[in-house]
């Protein structure tokens, strides 16, 4: 989300701030742990995928389209009664680059935000990794892959970008909860109308800047061709289920301070949609709680690891095809 | 621009900016991880910590002025759900979530402030992280500068036409520009590397090589954050 100024011109010159770069200090121990163990070594596969994909060192092309999503923060995007936005641009790098590559490049970015800017936490950056660079990149592709070539294409440029920023800010919103963090439900709320705004002016950013790329540099922007495999289905499922453990989360919260005593056990139950068996055995197999929450968490993030893994090898099937 | 103040705070001399940076990167998490478990977290646990990453800013000479007022870019976050914490009547969590996360990026800063980035990078490498990412990294640092003067070019030409109020194509339009430019660079930057010998790794001018100190300064850290973690742990 961005701030707004009376008379804005067309850039801003101040530094990015985005509201679900999560940082440390936010995340329970279970959360943060259970994150980081899974997406960092996910990250490592893509990146090998992504080294694989593009012709041989192309790291520096991936550095400065991190670099353009930096600068192009800057650009200001009117979008209505005086107030504008600035493009968040996972969707554009998956629309643009591919998937693998689309996630090493928005992990790079994070990683120097939380280095460099103090935007987002260290030992939150699995999560927020996990949010951004991962599932908002599936959540962006997805849609693009699925309809992008057909005649519902700015349609699926549209999706894309909304899908990429309400995936990544409903995931955050669900670790925080989880992690204890008290929010009313007038306030959350508030975050479901910002979180729903902000997704719909990336998604209609999306959709102008990808046409303007359209019409100045054709060759760069990938043209999926429609398609419908079994592992595109399971990828979607997978994606749909994601974002309704956010919203389970989200409408399951009657009152903030529940979660205060963390009486309520929703990673084991965000965890229940993706791997049931294991939150039946969970007490059993372990005797601690607090070690079970964080392997439960793990493996329900694990399985969405090996969907991004597989999505990853039949982007590169079709593409080489 | 912050980057550049951080850029030459990383390039002073101290203990601290001549030690390795793979031990720094322990010191630190070892410092992240005995915060962020220590629940709940009382006063004394605060300025004990808040003293820790005082007494790193002064061993690296760092201004401490300069530290807090950077490390305040965690605020606007922190601030929103400190204030929701405080609707939901739980004003203790507004303060832990304020605390943590403040020392928390003062401490990554000391760490910034000390270690220029392509040494930061080759020492995250060696501890796993894998190189193709680190090779991202590094080149999204060089050319962040680079192109977010462009950015600014584009947006003076833009103004000096009378580019005023515009519309989301207008703005739209600025941003494929921007990109088309940036591929374009980036490609001509790749072909200008392969010419020169670039085989996939940026090289130091010198490798990075445990000292002493260096461990002595592992073990001082680790002891530290540990005590620290457990003195205000027993105490709570």
């Amino acid at each position: 989300m961005s701030g707004s100024r009376p008379g804005d011109t067309l850039f801003r010159i101040v530094l990015p701030w985005d509201s679900v770069h999560i940082p440390d200090g936010f995340l329970s121990t279970p959360v943060w742990l259970a994150l980081d163990v899974t997406a960092l070594p996910a990250i490592g596969l893509l990146a090998g995928r992504a080294r694989r994909e593009l012709e041989e060192a192309r790291a520096p092309l991936l550095g400065v389209m991190g670099a353009f999503v930096f600068a192009a923060q800057m650009i200001n995007f009117p979008v209505a009664a005086g107030t504008s936005a600035h493009l968040v641009g996972g969707a554009l790098l998956a629309i643009t680059l591919g998937p693998a590559a689309a996630a090493v490049v928005m992990t790079a970015i994070l990683a120097v935000q939380a280095f460099v800017f103090q935007d987002g936490g260290i030992l939150a950056l699995g999560a927020n990794v996990f949010n951004m660079g991962i599932a908002g990149v599936l959540a962006a592709w997805l849609p693009y892959r699925l309809w992008g070539g057909g005649g519902r294409r700015r349609a699926a440029i549209f999706a894309a970008g909304a899908l990429s920023v309400m995936v990544s800010a409903l995931l955050a919103v669900s670790e925080l909860l989880a992690s204890g963090v008290p929010v009313r439900p007038a306030a959350l709320a508030f975050l479901l109308v910002v979180f729903g705004v902000s997704a719909a002016v990336e998604g209609a950013i999306t959709v102008a800047v990808v046409r303007g790329i359209e019409k100045l540099s054709p060759r760069i922007i990938r043209h999926t061709v429609p398609e419908r495999s079994w592992v595109l289905a399971v990828c979607g499922a997978g994606a749909v289920l994601l974002a309704a453990a956010g919203g389970l989360v989200a409408s399951t919260n009657p009152d903030g301070l529940q979660w205060l005593g963390g009486q309520l056990d929703i990673l084991g139950r965000i965890t229940n949609l993706f791997a049931a068996p294991l939150a039946e055995y969970r007490a059993r197999w372990l005797g601690s709680p607090w070690i079970a929450k964080a392997a439960a968490g793990s493996a329900g993030a694990l399985l969405v690891g090996l969907i991004c893994v597989a999505l990853g090898r039949a982007a590169a099937r079709t593409r080489s095809a | 621009m912050h980057h550049v103040v951080l850029e030459r705070w990383s390039r002073g001399a101290s203990f601290l900016h001549a030690r390795d940076a793979r031990v720094k990167v322990l010191v630190l998490l070892t410092y992240l991880v005995a915060l962020a478990t220590t629940t709940p977290i009382t006063p004394t646990a605060v300025a004990g910590y808040a003293a820790l990453v005082a007494a790193a800013s002064v061993a690296a000479r760092l201004p401490l002025g300069g530290v807090a007022l950077r490390a305040a870019a965690v605020l606007p976050f922190a601030g929103t759900f400190a204030l929701f914490s405080v609707l939901a009547g739980d004003g203790a969590r507004a303060v832990s979530l304020v605390s943590k996360s403040y020392l928390s990026a003062a401490a990554v800063l000391t760490l910034a402030g000390t270690t220029p980035l392509p040494k930061l990078v080759r020492g995250l490498e060696s501890l796993g992280v894998p190189r193709f990412l680190t090779l991202v990294i590094q080149f999204l640092h060089r050319y962040l500068f680079v192109i977010s003067e462009q950015a600014q070019h584009m947006r003076l030409a833009a103004l000096a036409r009378g580019g005023g109020r515009l519309r989301l194509t207008h703005a739209a339009g600025a941003a494929a520009t921007l990109f088309g430019r940036s591929y374009a660079r980036a490609e001509g930057i790749h072909g200008a590397m392969l010419a020169r010998g670039f085989h996939g790794r940026m090289e130091l001018l010198a490798e990075a090589r445990l000292g002493p100190a260096d461990v002595l300064f592992l073990l001082a850290g680790v002891a530290a954050a540990t005590a620290l973690r457990v003195a205000v742990g027993a105490a709570a």
